[in-house]
């Protein structure tokens, strides 16, 4: 109460002006038909403005929840192709066993960041060892492959992006079936090189570039992209081929890292070569 | 009640009247047909309460002067949102403009107790701030800030006109009791 009176004291006057003119400017738009009438219509306009906003954040959380939602459409989807299946069919002379086990599953993720303009690009996704990615897990989007998880956080994972000069994806022909290593030369963002394609397959403009599956990265048969141009300028005995990206990674929002089920298996390989 | 509350009273109602029945008229074209001329002559009511009124009754003062024209002039509150700022801003014009010894005890603010030049500092900073908040609160929006700017200096050098004239018919002795 005391603070109360002393703050009266030090700022009453200030306090009773602002009183005076509040009462005055009420008395102004209350019995003043034009002043009234512009205090109406600029009110008008701002709460106008502020429903407006009201209704846009309202709709951008309706979105990110049918976001999330249609992730889980699509996984489920992508989960069913028989790319990410593993299959138990063999073939012997009267034995048959036909089965699939799931071999590929996949995890939505956000990309928080992203660069496209250096020639070492990496992105930064939302999920992260809690959501279950590990390092060396491929990532999509839906319009292509996009790079391979290499460091994680527990909500976090950096990804080194297809952009990275140091990027050496397997990627075959669809069409003749040829396969060779996906490189990127630093220059264009929507261009990658594919090597080792020896000169006798034929390869043609427009062709579509796509995922090998020998790496364990990615499901076999995902599209990468489409032949641009090529020749032999090296002068050896193997095609330099342009290859036009099929996913725009400069606005990229939305991806899948895919894990693959099977991968201990594969380690397991590796190390017993490897001794 | 002293001399100085009993003139200032009479002021408060000779300015009153003055501005409610014929200045308004004039800025009508009563006098001079077709040449509106806008006189501003109440805000000398503040100006001249004397230096010790406490600035609470400074403020109650200007809001009420300000509904008094108000009424005469139909615009409920438009000249009590500006008088009432001018009430506010006095104190702050009179502490800039303070003499380097200070104000004399029962000075009064007027050209013979602090010297003309003084005086019209004093009155000008006042009645431009005034004329700004009126015509602005009048416009009571920003799109017509040429028409608030034109019409505050028209009105402005027609007004101090009629303050000064006002001051040397009524207070030309120095230390003069106070004719209003």
């Amino acid at each position: 109460m005391r603070g109360l009176l002393q703050l009266f004291a030090a700022y009453g006057n200030f306090l009773l002006f602002g009183f005076l003119e509040l009462l005055a400017l009420i008395l102004v738009v209350s019995f003043n038909q034009r002043q009234g009438a512009i205090w109406d219509n600029s009110l008008g306009i701002a709460t106008a403005g502020l429903d407006q906003s009201a209704d846009w954040l309202g709709e951008q959380w309706a979105l990110r929840d049918e976001m999330i939602k249609l992730q889980g459409e699509n996984i489920r989807l992508m989960e069913q192709l028989d790319n990410a299946k593993y299959s138990n069919t063999v073939r012997q002379d009267t034995f048959r066993r036909d089965s699939t086990e799931q071999l590929f599953t996949y995890i939505p993720a956000n990309v928080i960041s992203n660069s496209t303009i250096g020639t070492a690009n990496y992105l930064r996704l939302d999920k992260g060892s809690n959501h279950g990615v590990r390092p060396n897990m491929g990532v999509i989007s839906s319009d292509g492959i996009v790079g391979v998880v290499r460091v994680v956080t527990p909500h976090f994972s950096q990804v080194m992006s297809l952009l990275h000069r140091e990027t050496r994806i397997k990627a075959a022909l669809s069409r003749s079936g040829y396969f060779g290593t996906l490189t990127w030369n630093g220059k264009n963002a929507r261009l990658m090189q594919l090597e080792a394609i020896p000169k006798h397959a034929v390869v043609a403009e427009g062709d579509t570039v796509v995922t090998s599956g020998y790496s364990q990265l990615f499901p076999q048969g995902l599209p990468v992209g489409t032949v641009k141009s090529f020749d032999f300028s090296g002068g050896g005995n193997f095609y330099n081929i342009q290859v036009m990206l099929r996913n725009d990674l400069n606005k990229l929002r939305y991806v899948y890292v895919i894990e693959n089920e099977m991968w201990k298996e594969h380690k397991e390989l590796d190390e017993a070569v490897n001794e | 009640m002293n001399n100085t509350v009993i003139w200032n009273i009479i002021r408060f109602f000779v300015l009153l009247a003055l501005q409610g029945l014929f200045l308004k008229r004039i800025s009508d074209g009563w006098v001079t047909g077709s040449l509106y001329i806008n006189i501003f002559l109440y805000p000398l009511f503040i100006l001249l309460l004397p230096l010790q009124t406490p600035r609470t009754g400074v403020l109650l003062l200007s809001f009420l002067m300000g509904i008094g024209v108000d009424l005469f002039y139909d615009s409920l509150g438009v000249h009590a949102a500006a008088l009432t700022a001018t009430g506010y801003a006095r104190a702050l014009f009179l502490s800039l403009y303070e003499p380097r010894e200070g104000y004399k005890l029962n000075a009064k603010p007027t050209p013979g107790d602090l010297g003309m030049n003084w005086f019209l500092k004093y009155s000008a900073s006042l009645m431009g701030l005034h004329l700004l908040v009126y015509f602005s609160v009048d416009a009571f929006s920003p799109i017509y800030i040429l028409g608030i700017l034109l019409r505050t200096f028209f009105t402005f050098v027609s007004s101090m006109a009629a303050v000064l004239i006002f001051v040397f018919i009524f207070m030309p002795k120095r230390n003069s009791p106070g004719r209003f």
